[in-house]
């Protein structure tokens, strides 16, 4: 599997910069209310994130400021999404998602573009990034498997 | 035997056994005088440039008589030409008065006349550089002149002129000596001289100072035991040894730097010249040596700033990248999902469309705001429009505590010395209100001696740390890139003052 990264100047790419880690495969079967655990320590973002995909018809199970809280939360709440903030005060984003792939669909966000953290996005186990500007309920959903 | 031959045997053998002719003339002229049978003699020299006037430097009588004339001769300096002398000289030939009263060219005339002096001969000392000198000798009765005696007279006077060549050449070896001697002494740099065993010859004063030895302890022992540090003592060695034996030598005539040895043991870095000394026997060697322990350090603390400012520098980046992340980059972050809330909410809930607009321009009156404050912390506009002046007065007003701010003179200074005495008070003001627990601070700009003087001065708790925070050493490290320096005067309960002198001369 290879990741193409979007480069200034090249091919505009028709999702902004909204990055599909995995094989791109629309799933139609699963069109009913998803739900998601929101992860950041930012309680602006969470607030806010929390607003935006509520109003795009989202079911908002939970939210986490730190890699323990996610972990707990996602065991117990079982969301089928992750939005995950890279930055986390204990453990990095892209370790926590290897930890929480296997269950949920992981989505990782920052403030950062995806060219900021090179190839690691891509060995992660997360199916997707978002930049935080960028976030909508739209956009999470073309990155799930 | 006559007379002549006698005399003229007599004199040559004094003369082979002078070791200073000055010290042989008076008896090479009574000598003369009396064998020859005349009555007075005196020797001229030239001065020590070996150029007239010439000027009586012995003389021979034995008949108090003649006292008066011997007292007009030493007396007199003579030109060349002037007077029998003189005139011996110019010509480098032997000359014969028969009554020197008479003569038109001979100033002693009267005195001679008065203690009956009559004929005088006179004949010159000759050397590879002319005529060195000139013997007259007098006589009371007419005598006419005898070819042969003058003949006789000649060829001593080339033997005389060759022992002052002589003496002339030791006393210059013996200048040259003294003035060698001197430089040495003078010599800031150690000056050290070896034999081919590398045994000391010489030691000079500054080669005392160096290594802590006194000379007078160390001639004669080996050098390598005594400066050169044991792990390189048997490197030196067998440099020398492989000199000796091939003529190989690396490192000499060229600018070396090692390692030395002090009395007291205490190594320190050296730089170190040899020399061999070209003269006949077993080569000897001279090494000129400059203890570079002050450089290497003053090298070391350059590069160390150097360094310092680099990171502070990646630092301030660094600093930079994470203010905007953490600040203004999550506010526009905000902002679009807001918006993007907001325009998903126009048509079906406008009151909570124009909440979150309301929510939006807040947010965007916020980032505004940091960003405006970062961009001042990276480098005031106000600085560069107006001057130091200006910008120092926005900073005072901005001050946490209450600020006196003092201006000898608003002048404009080059752009580097601007930020870093701004700077200076900006990092001065923020250390007092961070730890200073002070009531109110001074801060002050002044000239003095071509620089400009920043003074920050607070009544706090004061025992602050020069060596401490960064902050104050960054600012050092910028002071001292301009030449200047950073005072902090801190004594525990006394308060505070940071103090940098910039120089700012134009």
């Amino acid at each position: 599997m290879r990741i193409v990264l979007p480069l200034a100047g090249g091919e505009p790419n028709p999702r902004g910069s909204v990055l599909p880690l995995g094989r791109e495969r629309r799933s139609d079967d699963n069109a009913g209310v998803r739900t998601v655990l929101i992860v950041d320590d930012h309680d602006g973002f969470r607030h806010r994130a929390r607003r935006l995909l509520e109003a795009e018809g989202w079911d908002v199970l939970g939210e986490a400021c730190d890699a323990s809280e996610a972990l707990r939360a996602a065991a117990e709440l079982k969301p089928e999404v992750v939005l995950l903030d890279v930055h986390l005060p204990d453990v990095s984003g892209l370790y926590l998602a290897q930890a929480l792939s296997g269950d949920a669909a992981v989505v990782l966000t920052s403030s950062r573009d995806a060219s900021d953290f090179a190839d690691r996005l891509s060995g992660s186990g997360a199916c997707g990034f978002v930049p935080k500007a960028e976030l909508s309920g739209d956009a999470l959903d073309a990155l799930l498997p | 035997m006559d007379a002549t031959e006698t005399t003229e045997q007599a004199v040559a053998r004094t003369l082979a056994e002078a070791a200073d002719l000055r010290s042989a003339y008076p008896r090479v002229l009574r000598l003369m005088a009396e064998g020859l049978g005349w009555a007075f003699a005196a020797a001229w020299e030239p001065g020590s440039d070996g150029a007239p006037p010439l000027r009586c430097v012995a003389s021979w009588w034995e008949d108090p008589t003649y006292d008066p004339f011997e007292g007009v001769t030493c007396s007199l300096a003579l030109a060349a030409g002037e007077g029998l002398p003189g005139r011996v000289w110019e010509t480098g030939q032997p000359d014969w008065i028969v009554d020197v009263t008479r003569d038109q060219n001979f100033p002693r005339a009267r005195v001679a006349k008065t203690v009956g002096l009559r004929t005088a001969l006179c004949f010159p000392a000759r050397s590879v550089r002319g005529v060195v000198a000139v013997v007259e000798l007098f006589d009371t009765s007419p005598r006419e002149p005898d070819v042969e005696l003058l003949r006789t007279l000649t060829g001593l006077g080339d033997q005389m002129g060759l022992a002052i060549e002589r003496r002339r050449a030791e006393e210059a070896a013996h200048i040259g000596e003294r003035r060698n001697r001197a430089m040495l002494a003078a010599a800031l740099d150690a000056v050290i001289a070896i034999d081919h065993r590398g045994r000391i010859l010489d030691f000079n004063p500054a080669a005392e100072r160096t290594f802590g030895y006194e000379a007078g302890a160390v001639i004669g022992e080996d050098m390598a035991d005594l400066i050169v540090p044991p792990s390189l003592r048997e490197r030196h060695r067998a440099g020398l040894a492989r000199f000796l034996a091939t003529g190989d030598g690396p490192v000499l005539d060229r600018r070396v730097e090692l390692i030395g040895m002090r009395a007291d043991g205490s190594e320190f870095p050296l730089e170190l010249t040899i020399t061999r000394i070209d003269l006949p026997g077993p080569p000897t060697f001279t090494g000129y040596v400059r203890d570079i322990t002050e450089r290497k350090h003053q090298e070391a603390e350059l590069r160390a700033s150097r360094a310092r400012m680099v990171q502070a520098a990646d630092e301030a980046r660094r600093r930079l990248e994470r203010d905007l992340h953490d600040g203004a980059q999550q506010r526009l972050v905000g902002l679009a999902l807001d918006l993007r809330l907001a325009r998903s909410r126009m048509d079906s809930a406008p009151d909570e469309a124009a909440r979150l607009l309301e929510e939006a321009t807040d947010e965007l009156a916020a980032a505004t705001r940091e960003l405006r404050e970062l961009a001042r912390g990276i480098h005031p506009a106000v600085l560069t429009e107006g001057g130091l002046e200006p910008a120092l007065r926005t900073l005072v007003t901005r001050a946490a505590l209450p600020t006196v701010l003092t201006v000898a003179a608003a002048v404009r200074h080059a752009p580097p010395i601007e930020v870093t005495a701004y700077f200076t008070v900006a990092e001065a003001l923020t250390n007092v209100a961070r730890y200073a627990e002070a009531t109110e601070v001074e801060v002050e700009l002044s000239y003095d001696n071509g620089s400009l003087i920043v003074e920050v001065r607070d009544d706090g708790r004061g025992g602050a740390d020069a060596a401490g925070g960064t902050g104050l050493r960054g600012l050092a490290d910028r002071v001292a890139a301009l030449d200047g320096r950073l005072d902090i005067h801190s004594p525990p309960g006394e308060g505070t003052v940071v103090r940098a002198e910039i120089p700012c001369a134009s």
